[in-house]
């Protein structure tokens, strides 16, 4: 039996039994119904946007020295600074497993959590919408920023509403909306769509960013940082003061005390949630965590691996609209809770795991695929490694390429804060793809490879025939060889002489120096896949940790 | 450090003067309702303590590029207000109310020294123009609920007579905390803020002054929020 006692003394959320929390979760569900039946119809429909055309993006970001430069002086700048702070906090390893280990307790309760969630949010004085996709939330919003004559509309920071693609539909009913973000900022000037998680420019440098400024906001050129941030300050603190709605994002939802937890560094979160007089906060259903004093947990780490600070400069705890005698604050707080195929990642064990993502973004400057060809190569919201599993479950078969575009180093599961197993997940997801007869389209040079390593594979399960194979090729190409290599072979082998040296064989055998354990047919098939999906790891449903007392 | 050996002065004589506010001190100190972590046991004399908490605070908030002025008592902490609206030349002052401490004879000191000081303690009903209003003035001077000394970070509360915009606008913010109400880490800030607080106060965590890395990872200080930040630790008795 689950006790939880908070610390205010409310009533333990786990003591009720699981099957009226279900029923009650479908009772919130059906009721998000109705509202929504009576939203506008959006003209814009929701298409999939994501394009297979991968490899052509990828090709070109590759041969793009300048976009690869920027990268590798922003990643490289971030892996010192997180490096450093992480060296200089002891408690960093012991702070992860813990943050860990109360992001699956949320999981494995997260039907009575979002319940209890929206309980203490309405009880602050929230008004909260259930949105089981993406339209739904959308449409919400639009008909918020209507009810109330919203023309001006100022934007924190906020990945949701990039997913939800929230701005287009704003502009679509007449508003005006505002990135005020520095880097949403930047990017909104340039329409595009951010290539980075927390650091939406990464792909500029300061004079591309000082040419957009000089031509956009009328200044004169400067490729100044500090200069480029005090115009773009001037430009939006106007802005704020006008606006009618700020919409944000949120990083942690506290169920205990109905808390919206907002972390960011330039104070433009700040704003958004203070200024206006209508706010609406949208979150995905993984972002809510039990209680009050879960949250240092997260803190303490986030910073830390997103930025390499030890804290973000502010953290702003949000629990409703403003009280009687206070003078400033929004007084209607929207938050919009949103699944979009959310829960569909909680069915399955395996990518249930990425659901503890905290969106620190370190993933992204740590991989060595996301390095070379930028964020926009992904053409998706979420780019990078844990974008290529968020991805295809969030936008389909568009997407379904991505779990492809992994090298499986495994650097991205070791900077994770939370310790996601990314490349297990991927490998999954690959499988996966396999198993439904595969929706995806390579393009024909990378569908000869596939077959070929199909065909290699099935080889290689005749230890003999490929020894006999080996060494009859051995033998046909010592003749050609000049000094040890090899300059040119036949096709298919032609592929490889094209760009090096073959070495020409020689000497004593791999399979020779290879001893036991690796020809052991058992060992092999234990380290072939990454699919049994019966995850041991990341079965969030073993034992509740939840403290009592 | 100039500071240090104030505060330690200050330290000792309101220990000997006044032996109660010491046990006020522990008290904080040690937060019985902590989650999962066990109130550490003080290693030292609660004077060394908040030397050491003090000191880590000056040391950490001067590394997010925040400005650690000086421990002081209130009479001291008048004339430093004053001191550091002439340094920076501002003009138009705003101030909300004080947490434990009494904020008014700091915004009359400032007001006798002739900037135009706006006190939000009995303001209200109309509120429209007060972000406006805000936004004009070059400093605003808010005392903190709480302060962390491992990462120099403040927990500043929006309430009645006190906007939390008083940390936001202003491009110039000074910070005053209350010597008792250091705390070592965020987990001990938390728990003494407690879920009563959380739930009835919007609460901003200030970690130095406004800063951004969107323009090829490198640091710049003051975007939106304040672009410089002043604080001191002020020791004197709850009101």
């Amino acid at each position: 039996m689950r006790a939880a006692v908070y610390a205010d003394g409310s009533k333990a959320i786990g003591n009720r039994s699981r099957l009226p929390a279900l029923i009650e979760l479908a009772f919130i569900l059906t009721e998000s119904d109705a509202a929504c039946s009576a939203t506008i119809s959006m003209s814009a429909a929701p298409e999939a946007k994501t394009s297979t055309d991968f490899f052509e993006a990828t090709r070109q970001g590759v041969a793009n020295a300048g976009l690869r430069r920027k990268l590798e002086n922003s990643t490289g700048r971030h892996l010192d600074h997180v490096g450093h702070a992480r060296a200089e906090f002891p408690a960093y390893d012991a702070e992860r497993d813990t943050a860990r280990r109360i992001k699956e307790e949320t999981l494995a309760h997260l039907d009575e959590l979002l319940i209890e969630l929206k309980r203490k949010l309405e009880a602050n004085g929230c008004k909260v919408f259930i949105a089981r996709n993406a339209a739904e939330a959308r449409n919400y919003i639009v008909k918020v920023a209507r009810d109330i004559g919203a023309h001006k509309i100022v934007k924190g920071k906020s990945m949701t509403t990039e997913e939800i693609e929230l701005n287009p539909a704003l502009q679509a009913a007449g508003m005006e909306v505002v990135e005020t973000d520095l880097g949403e900022y930047i990017v909104q000037l340039r329409h595009e769509r951010p290539s980075h998680i927390i650091t939406p420019a990464i792909h500029l440098s300061k004079e591309d960013i000082g040419e957009l400024f000089s031509d956009q906001l009328s200044i004169p050129y400067t490729a100044e940082p500090e200069a480029l941030t005090a115009a773009a300050r001037e430009r939006l603190r106007q802005i704020f003061l006008g606006a009618q709605m700020g919409v944000t994002g949120v990083n942690f939802a506290i169920a205990e005390t109905g808390t919206l937890v907002l972390i960011e560094n330039e104070g433009n979160g700040r704003l958004c949630s203070t200024l206006p007089d209508t706010s609406v906060a949208v979150m995905g259903i993984e972002k809510v965590i039990p209680r009050l004093s879960d949250l240092s947990h997260f803190l303490e780490i986030l910073a830390r691996t997103g930025t390499g600070q030890k804290l973000t400069t502010y953290c702003n705890f949000i629990s409703g609209p403003r009280r009687n005698g206070e003078l400033d604050g929004p007084r209607n707080v929207h938050v919009v809770i949103m699944d979009n195929g959310r829960s569909a990642m909680l069915a399955d064990p395996v990518l249930r795991e990425a659901l503890c993502c905290l969106r620190c973004g370190a993933c992204l400057n740590v991989c060595p695929v996301y390095r070379r060809i930028g964020g926009h190569a992904y053409n998706s919201v979420y780019p990078g490694p844990i974008g290529s599993i968020v991805s295809p479950n969030l936008f389909g078969s568009a997407a379904g390429h991505l779990p492809f575009a992994s090298t499986l180093c495994g650097a991205c599961r070791d900077i994770c804060p939370v310790k996601i197993d990314i490349p297990r997940i991927l490998l999954h997801l690959r499988w996966k793809e396999g198993l439904e007869g595969s929706a995806l389209t390579w393009p024909r040079k990378q569908r000869r490879a596939r077959n070929g390593l199909a065909r290699f594979a099935r080889m290689s399960r005749h230890p003999r025939a490929m020894r006999i194979l080996g060494r009859l090729g051995g033998l046909l190409m010592r003749p050609f060889a000049r000094d040890g290599y090899l300059r040119r072979m036949p096709p298919p082998f032609n592929q490889w002489t094209r760009g090096r040296d073959f070495p020409a064989p020689g000497g004593r055998h791999f399979s020779a120096e290879a001893i036991s354990p690796l020809s052991a047919p058992d060992r092999l098939n234990s380290t072939g896949s990454g699919t049994d999906s019966s995850a041991s790891n990341s079965s969030p449903n073993s034992n509740d940790t939840r403290a009592a007392g | 450090m100039n500071g240090l050996s104030k505060l330690i002065a200050n330290v000792k004589t309101a220990l000997a003067q006044r032996p109660q506010s010491a046990s006020h001190f522990v008290s904080t100190l040690q937060p019985a309702a902590h989650g999962d972590r066990p109130a550490a046991p003080l290693p030292v004399a609660p004077a060394m303590r908040l030397t050491e908490l003090s000191a880590q605070l000056a040391r950490e908030l001067g590394k997010v590029d925040g400005h650690f002025i000086g421990t002081f008592t209130p009479d001291e902490a008048r004339a430093e207000a004053v001191s550091l609206a002439k340094r920076i030349n501002a003009t138009r002052i705003a101030i909300g109310a004080g947490v434990v401490l009494d904020e008014g004879p700091i915004g009359r000191a400032l007001e006798h020294a002739g900037f135009a000081v706006t006190s939000y303690r009995h303001t209200a009903g109309d509120t429209t123009r007060i972000a406006d209003q805000m936004a004009q003035c070059d400093l605003g001077i808010v005392e903190a609920d709480y302060a962390i000394a491992a990462t120099g970070t403040f927990a500043v509360t929006g309430a009645a007579g006190r906007p939390l915009s008083l940390s936001l606008l202003p491009p110039i913010n000074l910070l005053i905390v209350h010597a008792s109400h250091l705390v070592p880490d965020l987990a001990a800030a938390i728990s003494a803020l407690g879920a009563g607080t959380v739930i009835n106060h919007r609460i901003a965590l200030i970690t130095g002054p406004s800063r951004t890395a969107d323009i090829e990872k490198m640091i710049v200080v003051g975007v939106h929020g304040p672009k410089q930040l002043y604080a001191m630790i002020v020791w004197a008795e709850p009101r």
